[in-house]
């Protein structure tokens, strides 16, 4: 069996013939794709390390650019900081002169206002004035009612209306005495009316007893 | 007494090609080329069209060809990389030829025979194709080796890298399939 199959076998090898010939230079375009290949193989990482080797250089370069920028960077920053501190020094000046110049304008102007308020009367001492001149002319008005007019009603309560408008003035204290004065000889005049009429009294009740008593006399 | 001149001369080509001497490599290849491409051309189903693939083989053996050792002979060293080129080789086609499953289905595997020496009729070498290429590559290979190839049972455990009781053991399995794909084939041949 074995060698039927062997033989069925190569009877289909036989029909199936040679495969197509191979190509007359198989062995240098074998060769040729090694030599690339080594070639792919050694210049990869010589380019590779080319490109490493340029983007160090660029790194390198940049870092030392960037180093270089840096350190101008912090001189600016250190002239900057100092003008700075110069400048907050000198503002800090001006703004202690002006201060200074505010405070004494302010001073000045102090003066100056104190100055006018001293030029201005004192409207409390003008108002009190007034005040007085006011009761002295109430108690003047109540002076004349009482003495030259004799219209003692209309005096007291003139009296009355200055010590009600100006309590503590001193025209009220005159007022207040003069009501006094009033009260007194009202009193006065009362009593001496009353002292008249009890003698006036007593007189009839002595004429009305000595009249009786005459009566009776005549009588007896 | 012809195989040890040869194989002497093998290893002074050897020898030479590491030394730096490409030459050597030309000569391998006038002497291998043939038996390269027919190996292939039969592990891959008679396809007819193989420089493609004895050219990766030739291009694999020039690579490796400074590590080799002459532990084995260069013609088995070449074979083998031929089987494994093969492998890969028919892989590949299978991968490319499951995206046009269908066509491939329709058509058959490649086009008639490049001639028609014996009188073998296209039905029954379409069979013995079909029958060959049904086999797995375990037991293809050494069949192929075997009959086609017709190398020794060193020759091929040395090729394939078994040992020679799994080679019989494969043949064994190859053969009991071919009788039953081949059965008509093989009834008629009795």
């Amino acid at each position: 069996m074995e060698d039927k199959i062997k033989r069925l076998l190569q009877e289909a090898d036989q029909k199936a013939g040679l495969p197509a010939p191979l190509s007359s230079n198989l062995s240098s375009v074998v060769r040729h794709r090694a030599h690339q290949r080594r070639f792919i193989r050694l210049a990869a990482p010589l380019a590779a390390a080319a490109v490493v080797l340029i983007a160090a250089g660029i790194w390198n370069h940049n870092t030392t650019k960037t180093k270089e920028e840096q350190r101008k960077i912090a001189l600016l920053e250190t002239q900057l900081n100092q003008l700075q501190a110069k400048t907050d020094a000198a503002l800090d000046l001006i703004r202690a002169v002006l201060d200074e110049e505010q405070k004494q304008n302010k001073f000045d102007e102090l003066d100056r206002l104190e100055a006018q308020l001293a030029s201005i009367p004192d409207p409390l001492k003008e108002i009190e004035e007034q005040v007085d001149l006011t009761a002295f002319y109430l108690l003047g008005q109540a002076d004349r009612l009482y003495r030259e007019l004799n219209r003692t009603e209309s005096a007291v309560e003139t009296y009355n209306r200055l010590i009600e408008l100006f309590p503590k003035n001193r025209w009220a204290k005159e007022a207040r005495q003069r009501l006094s004065e009033i009260e007194s000889k009202k009193f006065n005049k009362m009593y001496q009316k009353e002292s008249i009429n009890e003698i006036h009294k007593t007189l009839r009740h002595l004429a009305d007893f000595a009249a009786v008593k005459h009566r009776a006399g005549t009588i007896s | 007494m012809v195989v040890m001149a040869k194989t002497i001369d093998d290893e002074r080509l050897v020898e030479q090609f590491k030394r730096g001497d490409e030459s050597a490599f030309d000569r391998i290849v006038e002497q291998y080329s043939s038996d390269i491409a027919a190996l292939s051309n039969r592990l891959l189903g008679w396809s007819g069209e193989v420089d493609d693939v004895v050219q990766d083989i030739l291009f694999a053996a020039f690579l490796g060809l400074k590590k080799f050792r002459c532990e084995s002979s260069l013609k088995t060293w070449l074979f083998t990389i031929t089987v494994n080129k093969c492998r890969s080789y028919r892989y590949k086609r299978m991968l490319r030829l499951r995206r046009i499953y269908q066509v491939s289905r329709q058509a058959p595997l490649s086009s008639s025979p490049t001639a028609d020496k014996t009188p073998m009729d296209s039905e029954t070498f379409e069979r013995v194709r079909a029958a060959i290429a049904s086999l797995p590559s375990k037991y293809r290979e050494p069949v192929v080796l075997r009959y086609l190839q017709e190398l020794s049972t060193e020759e091929i455990s040395g090729v394939l890298g078994i040992s020679k009781n799994a080679l019989q053991v494969r043949l064994n399995r190859a053969r009991a399939h071919l009788r039953e794909a081949l059965a008509e084939e093989l009834k008629g041949k009795l």
